[in-house]
């Protein structure tokens, strides 16, 4: 028998704690890792991408057509220097690989300003051989063809366009990955709040030992040593089954991260190796280590101040000011990040402080001795549960918040789809016809008698801004400008704005170019249309969810006539008149066989299921972490309660039912669990006004309503409730057995109180 | 006739499963009157904790007679007794950590229905009147015992039953914490039942019942059956 074998045998004897530490540290290992992995992987997929196609370019065919092998035969047959790109999706797969054609960017390596795939291992972490990409079973696959530039003059059916592999977001993907990255830093949190809270329970319960170690000669300074090699130890046996369980739960996330990268930002997630163990062994590592050692790196009097300002509240109540002033004013992301996370803390240190503070109130204040007893015994679960409780308080928080978020997307979400999408069929103008007579034709036929309405749609690109400055925006041009359209909210608007719009005296904007560029309804704006540049105004900011592109919204009128309509397309509500009648008579007049006719229900339902997986991901990480904080309040609870046991069996001596005592403990433990969840509310509606209001716009470019949703409360409380009552189920069995005396060093050091 | 508090014919009792249960407490035969006092002796494992929890309610005996203030064990209500009737001392931690020494005596006095407002009054007469205030943690071993015994004759007890009292003080404290105890005993007219090591102790009270030998030493009661 060795110290640090007498040391172990406190998990021999209670084996239990011993489990609840290593499970803590397997889950937190594994939620944590899932998070870092998911975020890494697209930063390394986008990043591996773009580096390969840097300022490069693509041909395209002037008709629109999809580019075929043939097309590349014949170009590099003329000597062009091209290089063709095949994304692949392959079935039962998320993330697409690449196939390039080594051979081919040689002619690049040759003019030196490409990347060479010569030599390179082609592992399919995205880039694959293009023989074995296109040998793929695929859901999903396109050809670009890369081009030098000067490579040469093109055939007159091609031209040159810029490649990328997403569109100009403004870094709101980046943004995205930052918010991922705050949202890994509070389970990283959450998660060091419950490790020292175990650790800190297992060094309590073994005072006793470590003062008869020092007693028989062992060193203060050993004792440590052997702590950090017990955790060392544990931290080996679960991190690496973490790690590996994190994966797994990245890899089953992945499918609905690749969704919300190509849904929010029209951004590509690419296969990316998953050798990704380093850093987050290295971080919890680190982070073990910091919880347990924590107390030996403050020095005593620094440690000593600082619990008097904590207990005081001072602290607590400066985080709070300061964070809170930094959420108003914080002009990036990252700030803004601080700022909350300040604010965080700040609500983190004040719960322990504002139960502590009522528990001493309502104590004093009570007359009867038992009601006494019960608010003093509440104090003291609040004090030695301070750590599960606060970290279970931020995971509500963040529950509710994200919950809000989501269930507010989703309502606003719907209601715009339904006023974007008020026509109820959507009729593609096929390739080469004239969509001019066909809007003759309905303008004759469709009389205002007969409950009919129809817009015509032409998209295509224009630029916004003065020369240096200027950015593509997408144009959307509606003629005529009716009651399909003037009813959509709008967020700012000048007077009479549809109006004005359908007059051809100005443009409004989508929310998330008016947000990129600064612009407010009101402004004057450079917009350039096939070459010719106008100053219009903007006579109003419509929300338009989902989208990174910038978009214009203005009357057909207003077009050049040499403007270039990449689409075209006719939304109808047909009224009385019946779409048949209508496709009928477009078909004969554009002489087509059959039309492209949508019922804008099935959009609608389209955009619904890319909405759903897009929050998914979101939604599983935070209830998981409220799964990690809720286990741990039930087994620290546990735990510590069982340390109490004594005193419960004291009020059996003194002739107290066992009915009794099992009500009064089940009021503590629901009275704690509870206490949680009530002063997570505050601060889980603040961090949604941040959410929907500061982070949003930051992140994606548009914002949202701010909605409450006490129903969701109710189910919060209620999941508290539930935590309450386990506890007390798992203490009821304890109560029956008998218990062990409180330690002389619990009861003459003051740390049962 | 002198009233019994406390008659027990034939106790018996053992711990385990049938085949390797290990009698503890076999054919225990004794008897306490009013005000009257016994002291238990015996080694460690000899059965005097479990007989004091058996003779307040927190365990059944197998076998045997126990009748306590007239009544048959098995149709006694124990929790009221206990909370009004019995009063306990165990060796150690008999307060509540959370309340100060005169909260814990105004909880065990408003748990046997008795006025709280004499709480001041016993920590008075136990001679620690002035650490009222003051947590269990604040306070010397020897004070915690005074308070616990301030404690249990604020219940105005008929019976008291203190498991080592005196175990883990030293032995001034420990006297003065005893001479309190039979004292306030003598002057409110309890019973008490007394496990201990300490055979200065035990010689203090009317009687001693050696468990390890099963002999009643000296006879100032009653004679046992």
């Amino acid at each position: 028998m060795t110290t640090f074998t007498a040391l172990l045998s406190h998990y021999r004897r209670h084996p239990w704690q011993g489990a609840a530490l290593a499970l803590l540290m397997l889950l937190a290992t594994t939620l944590w890792t899932g998070i870092h992995h998911l975020t890494s992987e697209a930063r390394a997929s986008l990043g591996q991408s773009e580096r390969a196609v840097e300022a490069r370019h693509q041909v395209q065919r002037i008709d629109g057509a999809v580019l075929t092998v043939e097309d590349f035969v014949s170009l590099r047959r003329q000597g062009l220097c091209l290089m063709p790109w095949l994304e692949v999706l392959p079935e039962g797969e998320s993330r697409r690989v690449i196939g390039v054609d080594p051979l081919a960017a040689l002619c690049f390596q040759r003019q030196g300003d490409v990347a060479s795939f010569d030599g390179q291992p082609l592992r399919g972490d995205p880039f694959l051989d293009i023989a074995d990409a296109a040998a793929l079973p695929a859901r999903q696959s396109q050809l670009f063809l890369i081009v030098a530039p000067n490579t040469g003059v093109l055939p007159e059916a091609y031209r040159i366009t810029s490649f990328s592999l997403a569109p100009d977001t403004g870094q709101l993907g980046d943004s995205f990955l930052l918010n991922l990255d705050a949202l890994s830093v509070l389970v990283l949190l959450i998660t060091g709040l419950l490790l020292r809270s175990v650790y800190l329970l297992s060094l309590s319960q073994r005072r006793d030992s470590f003062a008869l170690l020092n007693r028989f000669g062992v060193p203060v300074r050993r004792v440590r040593w052997h702590l950090v090699a017990e955790l060392v130890c544990l931290a080996l046996l679960t991190l690496i089954p973490g790690i590996l369980l994190g994966q797994l739960l990245a890899n089953g996330l992945a499918g609905g991260f690749a969704s919300v990268m190509e849904g929010l930002f029209d951004s590509r997630q690419f296969a990316t190796s998953g050798n990704n163990w380093l850093v987050p062994t290295v971080v919890m590592m680190a982070l073990l280590l910091l919880v347990c050692a924590a107390d030996w790196l403050i020095p005593d009097k620094l440690r000593k101040a600082s619990v008097f300002v904590i207990r005081s509240g001072l602290l607590a109540l400066l985080f709070i000011v300061v964070g809170t002033g930094g959420v108003w004013l914080a002009p990036n992301l990252l700030w803004l990040f601080v700022s909350v996370a300040l604010g965080l803390a700040g609500a983190g240190l004040l719960m322990p402080w504002c139960l502590s503070a009522l528990s001493s109130r309502m104590s004093r204040a009570s007359h009867q001795p038992l009601r006494r007893w019960w608010w003093a015994e509440f104090g003291v679960l609040c004090r030695r549960l301070a750590l599960p409780l606060v970290a279970l308080q931020l995971a509500l928080a963040m529950v509710l918040a994200v919950q809000a978020l989501v269930t507010t997307f989703e309502a606003t979400f719907d209601h715009w789809l339904g006023q974007r999408l008020s026509a109820d069929y959507y009729l593609e103008v096929p390739t080469g016809a004239d969509a001019e007579i066909a809007a003759h034709w309905l303008t004759q036929n469709l009389p205002a008698t007969s409950g009919a309405r129809w817009h015509r749609v032409l998209r295509g690109q224009g630029r916004i801004g003065l020369d240096s400055q200027s950015r593509s925006v997408d144009v959307f041009a509606l003629a005529p400008v009716g009651s399909l359209v003037t009813e959509w909210d709008l967020i700012e608007q000048t007077e009479q704005p549809w109006q004005q719009l359908a007059a051809g005296h100005g443009v409004m904007l989508n929310e998330q170019l008016a947000y990129r560029q600064g612009l407010a309804a009101g402004d004057q704006i450079q917009l350039e249309l096939a070459g010719q540049s106008m100053s219009v105004p903007v006579l109003g900011i419509y929300p338009d969810y989902g989208r990174p592109a910038g978009e214009v919204l203005m009357a057909g009128d207003l077009l050049p006539d040499d403007f270039s309509v990449a689409f075209e397309s006719f939304s109808i509500s047909p009224g009385s008149v019946g779409i048949e009648t209508i496709t009928e008579a477009l078909a004969g007049i554009w002489q087509q066989p059959a039309l492209t006719l949508r019922d804008n229900r099935s959009i609608r339902d389209l955009a619904n299921r890319v909405f759903d997986q897009t929050f998914m991901l979101t939604r599983a990480m935070t209830l998981l972490t409220l799964a990690l904080a809720a286990v741990a309040l039930l087994l620290m609870g546990w735990v510590f309660l069982a340390t109490r046991l004594w005193y419960f069996r004291l009020l059996e001596v003194w002739g107290l039912e066992r009915a009794a005592i099992f009500l009064r403990l089940l009021t503590l433990a629901l009275a704690v669990s509870l206490s949680a969840a009530v002063l997570a509310l505050p601060v889980g509606v603040g961090l949604t006004w941040v959410l929907v209001q500061r982070i949003n716009p930051l992140a994606f470019g548009w914002s949202l309503p701010m909605e409450l949703y006490p129903g969701f409360w109710l189910e919060l409380l209620a999941l508290a409730l539930v935590i309450g009552v386990c506890i007390a189920l798992l203490m009821r069995r304890q109560l029956g057995r008998p218990a062990v005396r409180p330690s002389v060093t619990g009861t003459v050091t003051g740390e049962e109180r | 006739m002198t009233e019994m508090l406390l008659t027990v014919r034939g106790l018996r009792k053992s711990f385990g499963s049938d085949e390797s249960a290990v009698p503890v407490l076999a054919e225990l035969a004794f008897k306490l009157p009013a005000g009257g006092s016994l002291a238990l002796m015996g080694r460690s494992g000899s059965g005097k904790s479990t007989l004091l929890n058996i003779l307040c309610g927190l365990e059944r005996p197998e076998a045997g007679e126990l009748i306590l203030f007239g009544q048959d064990y098995r149709r006694a209500d124990w929790q009221q007794l206990r909370r009004e009737r019995i009063g306990v001392v165990f060796q150690e931690a008999n307060l509540m950590p959370t309340l100060s020494l005169l909260d814990n005596v105004r909880l065990r006095a408003a748990l046997a229905g008795q006025p709280q407002s004499r709480g001041q009054h016993w920590l008075d007469t136990l001679d620690i009147g002035e650490l009222a205030q003051r947590f269990p943690d604040q306070v010397s071993g020897g004070q915690r015992q005074r308070a616990a015994l301030a404690m249990v004759f604020a219940m105005a007890p008929a019976l008291i039953l203190a498991d080592e009292p005196t175990g883990s003080l030293d032995r001034v404290t420990a006297d003065d914490v005893a001479d309190s105890l039979f004292r306030l005993q003598a002057e409110t007219g309890c019973g008490l039942i007394l496990a201990t090591h300490d055979p200065e102790l035990a010689s203090r009270c009317q009687r001693t019942l050696d468990l390890a030998h099963r002999a009643v030493d000296r006879d100032a009661g009653p004679p046992l059956p």
